[in-house]
C-alpha cells in the first residue's frame, strides 16, 4: 500500500509541529494542555517499554511515578537540594524497586507480576500516607520561588513545555533504537511467546528486568517533571490508581507495543479529559473513570492492538474504496 | 495490675475472634478466585468490586424489599451468579487465549466501570445496613461480639466448606475439576468446557456476592472497599495457594488474624501495609502458598 | 557420545510418565524416537530439551551436564528444539521471527539479519511475509528455521512434520535432510512411519515410559513387543 508521506518526512511534520505549537497557540489554556499532553504522552510511552513491547503489563505503573515526585521534593525539604539534584535519586529508588518487583515475580506466570503491582502501588501509597518524613497526607511541596534555574520553577509553561518536549522526544529515541536492536527483538519474541524465545537461547527474566528498569527510569522521569511543575505531591496524586490507569489507558489506546501508539492516545484523551472537567466540573472526574474503565474494556475484548491496529486493518479498506471511487 | 492485665487480654481475644470472623469472609470471597485461577489460570482483577456489589445488592433488596438476611444473602447470590456468568459470556471468554494485555486489561477495566458506577449512584459515603435480626451485641464469658459478625463468620466457614465439598464430592464438582486438569481430556469425555467455565464463574462472583452480603450484616462499606477486598483476595488466594479452597479457608482466616492483630500492635492505618507486604514477601518465598500449584 | 541420556525418570506425583529410559547419540546420527501416545516419548523429549526437570537420571551433552539447565542455557549449549505446536512470533515478519534465533550467536544486528536471511532461503521461507499469515507448513518449516538459526548440534524435532500433505511431506523431509548434511545431529520424535524409514538409521521404542525396543526401523517394526505396543495383545500371532 503507498503511503501519502514518508516515515521519516511524518516524523520531522510531527515533530514541527511539537516545536512550533507553543509560539503559534499563545494562551495559557493551550500551554496547559500542550503541557499536560506531553506529560501523559512521556508517561505512557515509559510505560511502554514494559507493557507494550514487553507484554508485561503493570496496573501499579504509579509507583515510579510517585517516587520520581516525591523525590526532588524530599531531597529539598530535608536538605535544600537543587530540585535538578533529586531526580536521578528518584531514578535511582524507582530502579531498585523494579528490581524488588521483577526478581522474584519474572519467573512467575505474567499475572503475578501484574497483581504484585497493584499491591505494591498502594502498599506505598498508603505508607507515604502515614510517614511524617514524607509529608504524610498532606505531602511535600517545592520551593515558592525559583533560586536558580537549577529548580526549574519557572513562571509560566514555556520552559517546561520544552523541558517536556526534550524529554518526550529523548525517551521515542531511546525507545526507537532499542525496539532495532536484539534487546528488541527479545522483548517482542518474549511478548509473543515466552517458551519458544527461552527455546532460542533469549534470558527471558534478565531482558524483562532491564526493560523494566528502562520503564521505570523513564516513568520516575517523569513524575519528577510533573512535581517541579506543579510543586506539589502527595500520596494520591503520586500513587494513586488514576495515575497507572491513565498511562494504561493512553498507550493502550493508541496502540501499545507501537511507538508513537501513546502519543497518539494521549492527543485523543488528554483534551477528551480537559473537556470533561471543564463541562462537569467536579463530578466530570468520576465519569471520565466510567469511561475509561469502559474504553479499555472494549479495547481489551475488541482490539487490544489498539487504534493502531484497528487503522492497520481498516485501511487498506478505506484505500481500496478511494481508489474505486 | 492483674485486672488491667485481665482486661487486656480480654481484648486481646476479641481482636482475635474479631479477626477469625473477618477473615472467614475473606476465605469464602477468596474461593471464588482461587477457583477461576485453579481452572482457568486467569486473575479477576475486578473480584473485589464483586464482593462490594454484593454488599449493595443487599442494601438494595433490604430498603425496597425488606426481608431476612437470608432472603438478601440468597438475592446477592443469585444476582452475583448471573453476573458473574454473563461477564463470562460476555467478555471472559474472548479473551483467556488472547494476549496478555487483553487478559489482564479485561478485568482491570471492568473493576474501574464498576467501582467508578457505584460511585456515581451510591456516592462515596459509607453505608451500613438498618437494623435487621442480627444487631445486638452478644457477651461470651466477658468478650463482646456483635451477633452480626459471629453469624456472618460461622455462615462464611460452612459456606466455604461446602464450595470445597461442591468441588470435590459432587459430579458436577469433578467436571468442574476435569476441564480444570485437562480441557481437551474433558471434552472427550462429553464436558463441555465452556459450560463449566460459566458455572465457575456463576459461583466465583457468587460467592463474592454471598460474602458481601455478610459483610454488610456486620460492617459499614462504600464503593471503596472494592479495591481493597480485591487485593486481600490476592493475597489470601497467593498464601493458600493458586487453585486450592481449603488453602482459602486457611488463608483467609490468618489473614484475617494478621490484620487484626497489626491493627492492634501497630494502629489501623498499617493493617493493610502488613497484608500487601506480606503478598510482597510470598512472591519472593513461596508464591506456591501453603497448598497449592503456583 | 554428543548425548548421553542415562536412566533419566519423570514423574507426575505418583505417576511415571518416564520410569528409566537410556539413549546416546553420537555426533552426525539421525535417531528416531517412536511409541504410542501417552508412552512417555514426548516427556523424554521436554526432559531432553530442557523444558521439564527429570526426577531422576543424567543427561550429558558433549560431556557437560545438562540435565538440570534451563531451556535458554540448552540453546546456548548447541541443543535446539521445535515445538509439536508452532508458536509462530505472529506480529513479526518471517525474517524477525529467524532473526530472533540469529541473535544468539551473533549480537549485532546486521550479522544476525544476514544469517538469518540465508536460513530463510535454505528453508525455502519468503522473509517479508507476516507471521501469523502462515499457514500450518510455513509455520512448521519456520519453527526449524527459527532453531536453526541458532546454529545447534543437535537439533531436537518433535513430530515436526506432523499434518502435511504428501507434496509438503516430501519437501519437509528433504529439508531435514539437508541440514543433516551440514553436520547437525538429529532425534526426531514422530508417528509417520515414512518419515522414519526414510530418514532415520536407529530407532528407539517408548511404551509406558521405558525403551522396549531399538535398533535399525526395519527390524524395530518387526518386533513382536513393538507390534504389540501398538495393536495390543493378538495382534502379535498376526505379525
Amino acid at each position: 500500500m503507498k503511503q501519502p508521506i514518508s516515515p521519516r518526512a511524518g516524523v520531522c511534520l510531527l515533530a514541527a509541529v511539537l516545536l512550533l505549537f507553543p509560539l503559534v497557540f499563545t494562551e495559557a489554556f493551550y500551554r496547559d494542555i500542550g503541557v499536560a499532553f506531553l506529560l501523559a504522552a512521556i508517561s505512557a510511552s515509559a510505560w511502554n517499554i514494559v507493557g507494550g513491547y514487553a507484554g508485561q503489563v503493570s496496573v501499579g505503573h504509579s509507583m515510579f511515578f510517585g517516587l520520581g515526585a516525591y523525590a526532588p521534593l524530599l531531597c529539598y525539604t530535608l536538605w535544600g537540594w537543587p530540585l535538578v539534584a533529586g531526580i536521578p535519586v528518584g531514578i535511582a529508588l524507582s530502579v531498585g524497586l523494579a528490581l524488588i518487583i521483577g526478581l522474584p515475580t519474572f519467573r512467575l506466570s505474567g499475572h503475578y507480576f501484574s497483581m504484585a503491582t497493584i499491591a505494591v502501588a498502594e502498599l506505598i501509597r498508603i505508607f507515604f500516607g502515614t510517614w511524617a518524613l514524607v509529608g504524610g497526607a498532606i505531602g511535600l511541596q517545592g520551593p515558592a520561588v525559583a533560586r536558580g534555574w537549577w529548580d526549574l520553577t519557572f513562571r509560566g509553561d514555556l520552559p517546561y513545555y520544552y523541558i517536556f518536549l526534550a524529554v518526550l522526544g529523548l525517551l521515542l529515541f531511546v525507545t526507537f533504537e532499542v525496539g532495532r536492536r536484539r534487546f528488541g527483538f527479545y522483548l517482542r519474541a518474549i511478548k509473543a511467546s515466552e517458551r519458544a524465545a527461552r527455546s532460542l537461547g533469549v534470558p527471558v527474566r534478565l531482558t524483562k528486568l532491564k526493560a523494566l528498569a528502562l520503564s521505570a527510569t523513564f516513568t520516575s522521569a517523569a513524575g519528577s517533571l510533573y512535581a517541579v511543575k506543579t510543586g506539589f505531591i502527595d500520596p494520591d496524586s503520586g500513587f494513586g490508581i488514576l495515575v497507572s490507569v491513565q498511562m494504561v489507558i493512553v498507550a493502550a489506546l493508541g496502540g501499545a507495543g507501537t511507538l508513537f501508539g501513546p502519543l497518539v492516545g494521549a492527543l485523543i484523551l488528554i483534551p477528551l479529559q480537559t473537556a470533561a472537567n471543564t463541562w462537569f466540573g467536579g463530578s466530570g472526574s468520576g465519569l471520565t473513570f466510567i469511561l475509561y474503565g469502559g474504553i479499555i474494556v472494549l479495547i481489551a475484548r475488541f482490539e487490544p492492538g489498539g487504534l493502531h491496529e484497528l487503522w492497520r486493518r481498516l485501511a487498506p479498506i478505506v484505500w481500496r474504496r478511494a481508489h474505486a471511487a | 495490675m492483674g485486672r488491667g492485665f485481665a482486661e487486656q487480654s480480654m481484648v486481646f481475644v476479641q481482636v482475635i475472634v474479631g479477626g477469625l470472623l473477618l477473615g472467614a469472609i475473606y476465605a469464602l470471597f477468596s474461593s471464588g478466585l482461587t477457583l477461576i485461577w485453579g481452572m482457568m489460570n486467569f486473575i479477576n482483577f475486578a473480584h473485589g468490586e464483586f464482593v462490594m456489589l454484593g454488599m449493595y445488592a443487599a442494601l438494595l433488596v433490604v430498603l425496597y424489599l425488606g426481608g431476612s438476611p437470608v432472603a438478601f444473602g440468597a438475592a446477592a447470590a443469585l444476582a452475583l451468579f448471573g453476573l458473574g456468568v454473563a461477564i463470562y459470556l460476555a467478555l471472559i471468554r474472548h479473551v483467556v487465549r488472547g494476549p496478555m494485555l487483553s487478559q489482564i486489561l479485561s478485568t482491570f477495566g471492568l473493576a474501574l466501570l464498576l467501582r467508578y458506577t457505584a460511585f456515581f449512584i451510591f456516592s462515596a459515603n459509607f453505608v451500613s445496613l438498618p437494623q435487621t435480626s442480627l444487631s445486638g451485641t452478644l457477651n461470651l464469658g466477658g468478650i463482646f461480639l456483635p451477633v452480626a459478625q459471629l453469624v456472618a463468620g460461622v455462615t462464611a466457614i460452612v459456606l466455604t466448606i461446602a464450595l470445597h465439598v461442591l468441588l470435590t464430592r459432587t459430579t458436577i464438582g469433578s467436571r468442574l475439576l476435569a476441564v480444570a486438569e485437562d480441557r481437551a481430556a474433558a471434552m472427550l469425555m462429553g464436558i463441555r468446557p465452556d459450560r463449566m467455565q460459566a458455572l465457575a464463574w456463576g459461583l466465583s462472583a457468587g460467592a463474592a456476592g454471598i460474602a458481601g452480603a455478610l459483610l454488610a450484616t456486620a460492617y459499614p462499606w462504600s464503593p471503596s472497599v472494592g479495591e481493597t477486598f480485591g487485593l486481600i483476595a490476592f493475597v489470601t488466594v497467593a498464601l493458600g495457594g493458586f487453585g486450592s479452597v481449603l488453602g482459602s479457608l486457611y488463608a483467609g482466616l490468618i489473614i484475617g488474624l494478621i490484620q487484626a492483630i497489626s491493627a492492634y500492635w501497630l494502629g489501623a492505618i498499617y493493617k493493610d501495609i502488613v497484608v500487601y507486604g506480606l503478598f510482597v514477601a510470598l512472591l519472593w518465598f513461596r508464591p506456591q502458598g501453603l497448598m497449592g500449584k503456583a | 557420545m554428543l548425548l548421553d541420556a542415562r536412566n533419566v525418570t519423570k514423574a507426575f506425583g505418583s505417576f511415571w510418565a518416564v520410569a528409566g529410559a537410556d539413549l546416546s547419540v553420537a555426533e552426525g546420527e539421525i535417531v528416531g524416537l517412536i511409541g504410542p501416545n501417552g508412552a512417555g516419548k514426548s516427556t523424554f523429549f521436554n526432559c531432553l530439551a530442557g523444558d521439564t526437570q527429570p526426577t531422576s537420571g543424567r543427561i550429558l551433552f558433549d560431556g557437560a551436564d545438562v540435565t538440570r539447565a534451563t531451556p535458554e542455557a540448552h540453546a546456548r549449549a548447541g541443543i535446539g528444539r521445535t515445538f509439536q505446536v508452532p508458536m509462530t512470533f505472529e506480529d513479526m515478519s518471517v525474517l524477525d521471527n529467524v532473526m530472533v534465533g540469529a541473535f544468539l550467536r551473533h549480537p549485532h544486528r546486521s550479522d544476525a539479519r544476514d544469517h538469518a536471511r540465508r536460513i530463510v532461503e535454505l528453508t525455502g521461507l519468503r522473509p517479508d511475509q507476516p507471521g501469523r499469515s502462515l499457514g500450518t507448513p510455513g509455520r512448521k518449516r519456520l519453527g526449524i528455521a527459527r532453531v536453526l538459526a541458532t546454529e545447534p548440534r543437535l537439533l531436537l524435532l518433535d513430530e515436526a512434520l506432523a499434518g502435511l500433505t504428501p507434496t509438503e511431506l516430501h519437501e519437509a523431509i528433504a529439508l531435514v535432510q539437508r541440514i543433516h548434511e551440514t553436520g547437525v545431529t538429529i532425534v526426531i520424535v514422530e508417528h509417520i512411519m515414512e518419515v522414519i524409514m526414510t530418514l532415520t538409521r536407529r530407532v528407539l521404542v517408548f511404551n509406558q515410559g521405558q525403551v522396549i525396543a531399538s535398533g535399525r526401523p526395519e527390524q524395530v517394526v518387526k518386533d513382536e513387543a513393538v507390534i504389540e505396543a501398538y495393536l495390543g495383545r493378538g495382534a502379535r500371532s498376526h505379525a
